[in-house]
C-alpha cells in the first residue's frame, strides 16, 4: 500500500520526507524534471515525471493499489482532478488535496462523498492564519499547540532573564511550587532540544515547552516571570488572504487593526469586509509609512505578504522602530531557524503548517493529533489509551517509560490532569506525550497503537 | 564526505563476503576435498577485517551524500577484488597474489578472462567459488547488500545509481530495499530455471549451476577447459544462448514481463535495437562462414554464429567453438560487438545497447539540424525526450571508454605484445566480455602476461564493471577534498 504525493513543491517535498522516514512506501509526481531530480537524490521515494491528472502517470505510479492520494501542487484545480480521477477511476481510499482560493470554500460540501470526494482539503493559508490568532492569544510564546479539542495547551517560550526561575533546577522548582498544574515537558538550548530531569537547571533565554489546562495558560506563564501584556494594537503587513482573514478576526476580538497593501483595488476589498480596520495603501519598505503610522506603539507586527524577502526585512525594521513582538512568514522550511536566530520573534511558515496538518490527518487512526517541533527533532502527541496499553493502570514512576519521552498530560471526561509520579492512568484516558524522535517507536509500542494509516 | 560510514558500510559489505564463503567449503566438503583450512581461513580473515570495520567505525547520522555512495561503491569493489582472492591464495590455486586478484575480478566484474592454464584440473571448490564470484558481481554486491539489510536508509538511490549499469536508474517500487529485493528475486528466479533447463538437458548437477550462475551473471566462467563446446550438444548451446540473451536484457523489464505485461520487452526501444543488432549480426557471420565453406550445413552456420554472437555481445564469453579459425570479417565483428554490449540495468557489461542507440540518433540528429539549420530536433528515446545532462553524460562516458581502451592497450603492448592482443585483450576486459583475439583467444588464457599487463587488466575490468565514472572519479583529487 502505498501513498502518492502529487507535486514536489515545498509541502510535496516535506510530506514524502517525513512519511518516508517512517517507512512508508511514496510516489511522488512532478511535472518539473528539476524537482523529480532533487527528490531522487535526496529521498527513499519513487519519483515520477508527469502530470498529476495523467491516468498514464498514475497508473505508472500504482494508483490502483495507493492506499492515499495527496494532491498539493500549486493548483488548486489540477489538486482537485487528481483526486477525481483517483476516486472515480482508481477507487483510492483516501484522497487529500491543497485548496488555497478562498472562493473555493463556499465550495466544500461540493467535496462530499456524492460529488468531488475528497476527504480532507488543506488551505495552509487558513492553517497560517489559525496559528497567528494563537500566538496573539499567548503573545509570549513562539510556539502554541493545542490538543485534545483545546483542553490542554502547550507553549514554546524564552525564559525572561530576570525570572525567578533562571538558575534553578527543576527539582527545587517543584518543591517550590508543588501544585502548580504545569509540567515542563521540553527545553531547547541552543539547538539541542531535551527533556528535562529533576537535576537539570533551567537558564535564561532557554526556550521552554510548557503543558497545562488551556484555561491556565496566563497564570503559568506569569510563574516564570513572564509579563503577560495583552495585545492591543496590531500592524498588519500585506492584505492577501491571511492578512485579510486576521484583520477580520482580530477586529471582532477588539483589537485595534493597521493594515498594509500596496494594491489600490485590493485595499477597497479589505475596507468593504473589515468594518474598523485602518487600511493603509503603500509600500513598506518606505520607513516612513511606519513611522507615520506609529510603528513603535505597535503590541505586535505580522508581516504575511507573498514575498518572504519583504517580510523578513520590514520585520526587522519593525523590530528596530521598537514593536514589541514581530511575527513573519517565511515559505522556506529551511529558512525558519535562521530567521529567528537574526531577531524575528515568531517565523510561521505555510508550507509547514500544512505539513503538519496532513501528517495530523494521516495518522488520525488511533493517534489523535501531531505536532511536530523545533526542525522536527521532537513530536508532540495525543492517543487514546488502549486496555492492552502498558502504561495503563499503574502509577507513573512504576512504568519503564523510554528516556527521551514524557507523559505531558491527560484528559479524563472534560477533566485535564496534569499528572505526577503517583498518577494512574485509566483506559479511555486521552493521554499527551512529548516525545523526541529517537524515542518515538518505543512510545508507539508502549501506547500499543501502530501509526495505522488509513 | 562521511568516512566513518563509508568504511563501516564496506566492513558490512566484507561481512556479506565472508558469508558467501561458506558455499565453496560446503562443496569442498561434499566433494572430500582437503582444502577446508583454506576456506575457513579466508572466512575467518575477510570476515574479522569486516567486524573489525564496523566496530571501529560507526555509522553516523548524516545522510550519504553523491560523494559517500561513489566512495562505497568503488572502494567496495576495490576490496571484493582483494578478499575475494584469499581462496585461491589460501587454497593454493594461485601462488601470486596478482594472478589471484586478476581472477576475482573476472570473476566479480563478470568478465570471465581467466588465469587457470588448465581448468578441470582445478578442485570442484575453487571452480564453484569462481562461478559464484560471477553470480554475485552480476547483479551486484551493493545491491544483494541493499536487498538484505535495509541499513544503508536513506543513501541507497546513490549507490543503486553508481553501481547499477545505465546512463539513468529508475526504481521499480517506492523503497530502494524493495527495488533491490525484486531485482534479486527476479534474478534467483530465471537463475533456477536455467538450472533445470540445463539438468534436463543432460548437464551434471554441478555443472549446472556453475554454468547457470555464470551464464545469467554473463561472467563466462566455465568449469570445462573447452567451455560449452566440451559437451556437443546443439539442445544445450540454443538453451544457454537463450539464457545469455536474457540476462544481456533489462531485469526490469523482465520483471514487468513476470508481473503480466508480456510486451513489455518489446515496447522498449533498446531491446528491440538489442535484438536487431543480435540477428543481423548472426545473419552476417553465418553467410560469412557458409560463404567460406568452413561447416557444411547453414543450420550448422547460424548455430555457431548465433551462440557467438550472443556470448560476445551480452559479454558473456563462453565459446562453443575456436573463432579464430573464423575468416577475419567475422572475427572483426565480434570484436565490434565487445563494445556494444548488453543492455541497461542487466547484468552484461560494455557501452550498453541504450548508449550506443542514443549514440546513432544524436548523430542523426546532428545531420538533420545541418540541413535544417532553425529545426527544433530533439534525441528522443521511446517518445521521451532526452536531456542534454542525459546526452552529456552518454557521449562523456563513451569517449572516456575509448580514452581508458587506448591508453592501457598502449601500456600493454609495451610491456610486450602485438597490437591485436593487446587491442583486444583490453577490449574484453574493460567490456568485462572474456575471451579476446590472437594471443589471448578463446582456447587460450591470460596467464602468459607481464604482471604489470594483468594489474591494469584487473584495472579494466573493475573500470568497465562499473562504467567507468565510479572508479575514475577516485582519482580526482577534488573528490577528496572537503
Amino acid at each position: 500500500m502505498s501513498i502518492i504525493i502529487i507535486g514536489a513543491g515545498e509541502v510535496g517535498y516535506h510530506l514524502a520526507r517525513r512519511l518516508s522516514h517512517e517507512k512508508q512506501d511514496v510516489v511522488i509526481i512532478d511535472r518539473d524534471p528539476e524537482k523529480i531530480r532533487r527528490v531522487q537524490s535526496t529521498l527513499d521515494v519513487q519519483a515520477l515525471q508527469g502530470s498529476g491528472g495523467s491516468v498514464g502517470v498514475l497508473k505508472e505510479a500504482g494508483i490502483s493499489e495507493a492506499s492515499m492520494v495527496i494532491a498539493v501542487t500549486n493548483s488548486d484545480e489540477a489538486n482537485m482532478i487528481s483526486c477525481l480521477v483517483a476516486g472515480v477511476q482508481d477507487r483510492v481510499p483516501k484522497k487529500i488535496a491543497r485548496v488555497r482560493d478562498p472562493e473555493y470554500s463556499a465550495l466544500f460540501p461540493l467535496f462530499d462523498r456524492e460529488h468531488l470526494d475528497i476527504d480532507y482539503v488543506i488551505n495552509p493559508d487558513l492553517e497560517v492564519a489559525e496559528m497567528i490568532l494563537k500566538l496573539i492569544e499567548v503573545p509570549e510564546a513562539t510556539e502554541v499547540v493545542d490538543f485534545a479539542d483545546g483542553l490542554i495547551r502547550m507553549v514554546g517560550f524564552p525564559l525572561p532573564p530576570d525570572s525567578s526561575s533562571a538558575g534553578k533546577s527543576l527539582a527545587e522548582l517543584s518543591r517550590l511550587y508543588p501544585q502548580s498544574g504545569l509540567i515542563i515537558v521540553a527545553v531547547q538550548k541552543g539547538e539541542k532540544v531535551f527533556i528535562p530531569r529533576g537535576a537539570d537547571i533551567l537558564s535564561a533565554n532557554d526556550l521552554l515547552f510548557l503543558v497545562m489546562d488551556r484555561k491556565r495558560t496566563p497564570q503559568a506563564l506569569t510563574s516564570f516571570g513572564t509579563k503577560h501584556r495583552p495585545v492591543k494594537k496590531v500592524m498588519i503587513l500585506g492584505g492577501g488572504f491571511i492578512g485579510l482573514h486576521l484583520a477580520d478576526t482580530l477586529e471582532d476580538r477588539g483589537i485595534q487593526i493597521k493594515i498594509i497593501e500596496q494594491n489600490e483595488s485590493r485595499c477597497l476589498e479589505i475596507a468593504q469586509k473589515c468594518s474598523r480596520a485602518l487600511v493603509l495603501r503603500g509600500d513598506a519598505t518606505y520607513q516612513d509609512l511606519l513611522l507615520e503610522e506609529n510603528v513603535q506603539e505597535m503590541d505586535a507586527f505580522i508581516a504575511v505578504t507573498e514575498d518572504e524577502e519583504t517580510n523578513v526585512m520590514i520585520s526587522l525594521l519593525a523590530k528596530k522602530m521598537g514593536v514589541r513582538r514581530v511575527m513573519t512568514l517565511v515559505n522556506k522550511v529551511a529558512y525558519s531557524p535562521l530567521v529567528h536566530s537574526i531577531g524575528v520573534d515568531v517565523v510561521i511558515s505555510p508550507r509547514h503548517a500544512a505539513v503538519d496538518k496532513i501528517m495530523q490527518f494521516i495518522r488520525r487512526g488511533k493517534i489523535l493529533s501531531v505536532s511536530s517541533l523545533p526542525e522536527e527533532n521532537a513530536e508532540a502527541f495525543e492517543a487514546v489509551a488502549m486496555e492492552t496499553s502498558d502504561i495503563v493502570g499503574r502509577p507513573l514512576r512504576e512504568i519503564e517509560f523510554p528516556r527521551d519521552a514524557i507523559v505531558g498530560a491527560l484528559v479524563r471526561g472534560s477533566e485535564v490532569i496534569i499528572p505526577n509520579g503517583s498518577t494512574v492512568i485509566e483506559a479511555g484516558d486521552r493521554v499527551m506525550i512529548f516525545a523526541l524522535k529517537t524515542a518515538v517507536p518505543q512510545v508507539e509500542k508502549m501506547m500499543t497503537v501502530k501509526l495505522e494509516y488509513w | 564526505m562521511n568516512p566513518s560510514t563509508i568504511f563501516h558500510l564496506l566492513g558490512f559489505l566484507n561481512l556479506i563476503l565472508a558469508g558467501s564463503m561458506v558455499l565453496p567449503l560446503i562443496v569442498n566438503w561434499i566433494y572430500g576435498e582437503s582444502h577446508a583450512r583454506g576456506y575457513l581461513l579466508s572466512m575467518a580473515v575477510t570476515g574479522a577485517t569486516g567486524l573489525l570495520l564496523m566496530l571501529i567505525f560507526k555509522k553516523s547520522s548524516r545522510e550519504l551524500s553523491h560523494r559517500d555512495g561513489f566512495a562505497i561503491v568503488a572502494l567496495g569493489w576495490v576490496l571484493a577484488t582483494f578478499f575475494g582472492a584469499l581462496p585461491y591464495l589460501f587454497t593454493g590455486a594461485f601462488t601470486s597474489l596478482v594472478d589471484a586478484c586478476f581472477e576475482t575480478a573476472s570473476g566479480f566484474t563478470t568478465t570471465g578472462s581467466t588465469m587457470m592454464t588448465d581448468i578441470a584440473k582445478n578442485p570442484q571448490a575453487i571452480l564453484f567459488w569462481r562461478a559464484l564470484t560471477q553470480w554475485l558481481g552480476g547483479m551486484g554486491i551493493i545491491l544483494l547488500s541493499l536487498a538484505i539489510l535495509p541499513l544503508l536508509g536513506i543513501g541507497g538511490m546513490q549507490l543503486y545509481k553508481a553501481e547499477v549499469p545505465g546512463p539513468t536508474a529508475d526504481k521499480l517500487r517506492p523503497r530502494m530495499t524493495q527495488t533491490a529485493r525484486i531485482l534479486w528475486q527476479v534474478y534467483l528466479l530465471i537463475s533456477a530455471a536455467q538450472v533445470v533447463t540445463l539438468l534436463f538437458g543432460g548437464m551434471n548437477l554441478f555443472d549446472s549451476v556453475c554454468h547457470t550462475f555464470t551464464t545469467m551473471a554473463t561472467g563466462g566462467f566455465s568449469p570445462k577447459n573447452e567451455s560449452i563446446e566440451f559437451y556437443r550438444s546443439p539442445f544445450l548451446e540454443y538453451a544457454i544462448t537463450f539464457y545469455m540473451f536474457v540476462a544481456g536484457a533489462n531485469f526490469s523489464l523482465h520483471y514487468r514481463v513476470l508481473k503480466g505485461e508480456p510486451l513489455a520487452l518489446f515496447r522498449d526501444p533498446e531491446f528491440r535495437f538489442y535484438l536487431a543488432v543480435v540477428l543481423f549480426s548472426t545473419l552476417l557471420i553465418m553467410a560469412n562462414l557458409f560463404g567460406a565453406g568452413l561447416y557444411k550445413s547453414l543450420l550448422d552456420c547460424f548455430r555457431l554464429a548465433l551462440f557467438q554472437v550472443v556470448s560476445i555481445q551480452t559479454t558473456t564469453g563462453y565459446t562453443s567453438v575456436d573463432f579464430e579459425k573464423w575468416p577475419a570479417f567475422s572475427q572483426y565483428l565480434l570484436l565490434l560487438l565487445m563494445f556494444i554490449g548488453g543492455c541497461a540495468g542487466s547484468t552484461g557489461g560494455a557501452i550498453k545497447c541504450v548508449r550506443i542507440l542514443i549514440l546513432l540518433k544524436h548523430g542523426a540528429r546532428e545531420l538533420k539540424q545541418l540541413i535544417h539549420p532553425h529545426a527544433v530536433i530533439p534525441v528522443k528515446l521511446g517518445g521521451k525526450i532526452l536531456s542534454s545532462g542525459t546526452l552529456h553524460g552518454v557521449w562523456a562516458l563513451s569517449f572516456l571508454y575509448m580514452v581508458v581502451l587506448v591508453l592501457s592497450s598502449l601500456a600493454v603492448s609495451l610491456l610486450g605484445t602485438d597490437i591485436l592482443t593487446a587491442v583486444s585483450a583490453v577490449a574484453t576486459t574493460l567490456g568485462n566480455t572474456g575471451p579476446g583475439l590472437a594471443e589471448v583467444g578463446p582456447m587460450d588464457n591470460f596467464a602468459h602476461l607481464h604482471p604489470a599487463s594483468k594489474w591494469i587488466l584487473t584495472f579494466c575490468m573493475l573500470c568497465g564493471r562499473l562504467e567507468i565514472f565510479t572508479l575514475l572519479i577516485l582519482f580526482v583529487p577534488e573528490f577528496w577534498r572537503k
